[in-house]
């Protein structure tokens, strides 16, 4: 996993053309909702509100139950239970065809037997709106994804990146009073995705449309979302701002999930302290409750540890990777602990595997846990 | 599931180790048009061949006469067209339901349709006439008797048609893509569904059509009198016409078939067109009015 971008504090100030057409943001609640397959439990009770025109970037490991609450929120997965509003409205029996909630896959979607333009209009044409407006309508909505001269092209004759715009625009297209986007970027390059991912910020403020976008690139999380929410095992871990959930994370598992830490072995001192790599540090306020004296496993961001060349040091350089302005240092220390730090790469190019460097926690751990048994990561 | 299964059609192009050389090609394709064409081609001249190796229409005339040959021909359309509307009622909403609600479930629907192939002929006319005696007559001994029975007859191949075709949508995305767009599911069905699987509904009909074009044994059985069964009876009445037969009834199933395909296939292109035509109108508005978000018609800054 990459390091997460730097996070900026977000103007709060929306577009000032947005307020005129915002309209359609409502809230979303979601309350205890559960989903089982057989005995594998892909929702364990999801509580969830969405303020109206915000964005929440849902986050999590495969399998941990996104795409299954998407779904539920579409109509599309029924639940076994929980309940479900839209605008104060319980729509939990609703069918997905009368919930007025635009979704966009994962997977390529576009119906292949239709143009762009006839795609976008779908919805449209299914709500009897004559075809000349619709036809507008959807025109409009292709250049609102950049995609004004596209529309008698067919879904084949279609970039990935921009059949997703396409299925932005058709999702729109029925103003929806909710966006779903389940990982709407995930098959597209690294570059595309960016740029399609900012586009879809700027689309959706614009429209001040309620949104949960799931994701598993927490880049893409971190820097598009009012708030990210944390998913583990079919629960949201957590819920806060994306630089919360970086800097404060709830449990050992958020901490370990976004952005990359290190695992080091770690005793609890007096006064609220732990000593780590031999530095004695403020506890961190969130930990689980330890006495002095328990040994315990301290959660260290690699931007928090310092790493110098040191003959007479413990640690031993084993893997270096350069990431632009800073480079990643992968340090064997004794007892199979790995430490991961950032430094900048200038430093780096003195910093080999096979260097011997002695290492140090510069701030207060993230978390503290129980030791692991399995060192060797 | 669903980039599974589109890596999986990626990956279905064939190795570039395995490709075989042109003129290899041209010999398979050159074999089997020597295999079935010879013959034909040597039926074809026998048919137009008179007494002592002369040039003569003589069999065909007679052919072209023969009103119990006509009335069969006609029964036999009917219950080809009867035979293939029902297998695609029934069968599209089968192959649509197992690959989207059970798609474990698919391999026993699988099983079953090969039954036909595995039961012999004369115990499934025997079935049949156990089963169906003491329907009343409108069922009974009427042809709509036997065009269900090719319905069951040809399910080996019909079923396999439109089975791979579903398989071959990425059903489950367009489904819920439509449905959370508003559709029901018979707009759903019209709309995407059909229109996406027209080749194996075509496909399907096809093998149907051919199949009770053909089919011989069950109707004889039944005591029906189809294009085969006269057929048959011309061929045992007037031995030296019965090759002009064969030749004209593999013309005429030909024909049939062919025309299926056009007709099909015009009617693929004319959607597409429609649906092109529908969005340059609405480039050519959209050029002559306002543009209401402000965004320039620029090309995407992305290659397509
Ligand atoms: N139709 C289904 N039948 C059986 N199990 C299912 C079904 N849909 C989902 N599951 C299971 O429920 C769990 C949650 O699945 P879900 O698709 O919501 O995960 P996800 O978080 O979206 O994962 P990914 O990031 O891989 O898309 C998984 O263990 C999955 O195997
Ligand atoms: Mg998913």
């Amino acid at each position: 996993m990459t390091e997460p971008a730097v996070v900026l504090a977000r103007d709060p100030v929306r577009p000032a053309a947005a307020d005129a057409v915002a309209r359609r943001g409502v809230r979303v609640e979601v309350a205890g909702c559960e989903r089982r397959f057989g005995r594998i439990v892909a929702l364990g009770g999801v509580d969830l509100t969405i303020e109206p025109g915000e964005l929440i970037a849902l986050l999590g490991p495969s399998g941990c139950g996104k795409t299954t609450l998407l779904r539920a929120l579409a109509g599309l997965e029924e639940l076994d239970a929980g309940t479900i509003r839209l605008g104060g409205i319980d729509v939990t029996a609703l069918a997905p065809n009368r919930r007025q909630v635009g979704m966009v896959f994962q997977a390529y979607s576009l119906f292949p037997n239709l143009t762009a333009l006839a795609n976008v209009s779908f919805g449209l044409r299914l709500r009897g709106v004559a075809s000349a407006a619709r036809r507008r309508r959807a025109g409009e909505l292709l250049e609102l994804v950049g995609l004004g001269a596209h529309g008698d092209r067919f879904p084949h004759q279609l970039s990935g990146g921009q059949q997703q715009r396409v299925a932005l625009a058709r999702a729109i297209a029925v103003e929806p009073r909710v966006l779903l986007l389940d990982e709407p970027l995930s098959a597209l390059d690294a570059k595309v995705r960016t740029q399609l991912r900012d586009e879809i910020r700027r689309i959706q403020l614009t429209l001040g449309i309620t949104t949960l976008y799931v994701t598993h690139d927490q880049d893409e999380a971190l820097s598009v979302a009012d708030r990210v929410g944390v998913m583990d095992q079919g629960r949201l871990q957590q819920l806060a701002s994306p630089h919360i959930v970086y800097e404060r994370p709830a449990n050992a598992f958020v901490a370990e999930f976004v952005g990359s830490v290190s695992r080091l072995p770690a005793t609890v001192g007096p006064n609220g302290t732990v000593e780590v790599l031999g530095r004695r540090l403020p506890l961190p306020p969130s930990a689980a409750p330890a006495a002095p004296g328990d040994r315990v496993d301290a959660l260290v961001r690699p931007e928090t540890v310092a790493v110098r060349r040191d003959a007479n040091g413990l640690g031993l350089v084993v893997g270096r990777a350069f990431l632009g302005a800073v480079s990643r240092l992968d340090v064997a220390l004794p007892g199979e602990v790995r430490l991961i730090a950032t430094v900048t790469s200038i430093e780096a190019t003195t910093l080999g595997p096979g260097v011997a460097v002695s290492a140090e926690v510069t701030a207060p751990p993230l978390f503290v846990t129980a030791p692991s048994s399995a060192r060797s990561r | 599931m669903t980039g599974q299964r589109a890596g999986r059609r990626r990956r279905r192009r064939a190795p570039a180790g395995f490709r075989v050389g042109a003129p290899f090609r041209w010999a398979v394709l050159l074999a089997t048009a020597v295999y079935f064409l010879v013959p034909l081609a040597a039926s074809a001249r026998y048919a137009v061949q008179g007494n002592g190796g002369t040039f003569s229409l003589g069999a065909l005339t007679l052919m072209a006469h023969d009103g119990a040959l006509w009335s069969g021909l006609l029964v036999s359309l009917a219950i080809a067209a009867g035979a293939s509307a029902i297998s695609l009622a029934l069968l599209i909403p089968t192959a649509i339901w197992v690959n989207l609600r059970m798609p474990s479930f698919g391999r026993v629907i699988e099983g079953l349709t090969l039954m036909p192939l595995v039961v012999p002929t004369v115990v499934l006319v025997l079935g049949i006439i156990n089963a169906f005696k003491d329907l009343p007559g409108f069922f009974f001994g009427t042809p709509l008797l036997l065009a269900v029975e090719y319905v069951v007859l040809a399910l080996p191949y019909s079923y396999r048609a439109v089975d791979s075709g579903v398989r071959a949508l990425d059903l489950r995305t367009l489904v819920d893509a439509g449905r959370s767009l508003g559709a029901t599911w018979p707009q759903l069905l019209r709309l995407v569904l059909l229109p996406n699987l027209r080749e194996a509904i075509l496909a399907a009909s096809f093998l149907t059509v051919a199949y009770s074009l053909g089919e011989f044994v069950v109707a004889n059985l039944l005591t029906f009198n189809t294009f085969p069964t006269r057929l048959y009876e011309v061929g045992t009445e007037y031995a030296d016409e019965a090759v002009a037969v064969s030749v004209l009834a593999l013309t005429l199933t030909w024909a049939v078939l062919l025309s299926v395909s056009v007709l099909g296939g015009r009617g693929a292109s004319r959607e597409a067109r429609r649906s092109q035509r529908a969005a340059m109108t609405a480039r050519e508005a959209r050029r002559l009015g306002s543009e209401p978000f402000g965004r320039p018609a620029a090309e995407p800054g992305e290659p397509a």
